[in-house]
């Protein structure tokens, strides 16, 4: 009865590479994408650029043309614009929330 | 400008006061919410990153005191005038100026404080229960409203300089 050497396939544990952390094994690329999606950055960018802008903005487009030097109305516009801003927010933001659960609903069915 | 008892020299120091309290306590509104909602999003994100849009809602209210106190300060600046260009700033003015700044910028002030708690451990019982969400933004508008009328107050009181 002949004999024969017992040849594993794997790799013995010294022969593997392993991942450690996020850090990838040889040979692999490591994973660069950004963890926050790009359109969320976007968004997020907008609305900063928009709180800085549209108030104090629509309060020195109008206080002279629309308004004709009342003060107080474009003020009181200023203000006004800054909470559109923040209801934007809000709904940009639920809306945020929807389509993530809409995706994960989606990828379930696809299962 | 003719110094009279009605307009003394010392009344456009107190009208620059209103501007100034105005700006700094919104500012310290503002500074105090945004610092304390931050630190309850640093403690919800490392737990669930996808809240983070949502959790940054008592950030964007808080900028929002700030622009109110930014409003007033502007409105306020413009009344004033150098005394070389003849302008005449009653002490009425300086006075009116005052209550405007400080009652935007200590409704900002109160404003910012609720936001910042609300939003610290509002969206630290959200990571929890979602359904938190829409009574913590409720919350949340109220708080900012408080800073709101201390703005409608100035913004009628500034009326009253050109009566």
């Amino acid at each position: 009865m002949a004999t024969r050497r017992i040849i594993s396939q794997e790799k013995s544990l010294l022969e593997k590479d392993d991942r450690i952390g996020s850090s990838p094994a040889a040979g692999e690329k490591s994973n660069i994408a950004p963890a926050v999606p790009t359109a969320v950055i976007m968004k997020l960018l907008a609305f900063t650029f928009a709180m800085i802008v549209v108030p104090i903005g629509s309060y020195f487009a109008t206080v002279h043309t629309l308004f004709k030097g009342n003060s107080t109305y474009a003020g009181a516009l200023a203000a006004i614009m800054a909470n559109m801003v923040l209801i934007g927010y809000i709904v940009v933001a639920m809306n945020e929330d929807q389509s993530e659960q809409e995706a994960v609903k989606d990828t379930k069915k696809g299962r | 400008m003719a110094e009279s008892e009605l307009s003394p020299k010392f009344a456009p120091f107190i009208g620059m006061g209103g501007i100034a309290a105005a700006m700094i306590f919104g500012s310290i509104g503002a500074a105090y919410g945004t610092a304390k909602a931050g630190i309850g999003i640093a403690g919800v994100a490392t737990f669930r990153p996808d809240l983070i849009m949502k959790c940054l809602i008592p950030v964007v209210m808080s900028g929002i005191i700030a622009v109110y106190a930014l409003v007033v300060s502007v409105l306020i600046a413009q009344d004033l005038a150098p005394p070389s260009s003849g302008t005449n700033y009653s002490l009425f003015n300086g006075f009116m100026h005052l209550a405007c700044g400080l009652s935007v910028g200590l409704t900002g002030l109160a404003a910012g404080y609720c936001i910042g708690i609300v939003g610290d451990k509002g969206v630290r019982a959200y990571m929890l229960q979602s359904r938190i969400f829409v009574g913590m933004v409720l919350i949340l508008i109220f708080g900012e409203v408080l800073g709101l009328y201390g703005l409608i107050v100035a913004l009628i009181l500034n009326t009253k300089s050109k009566g």
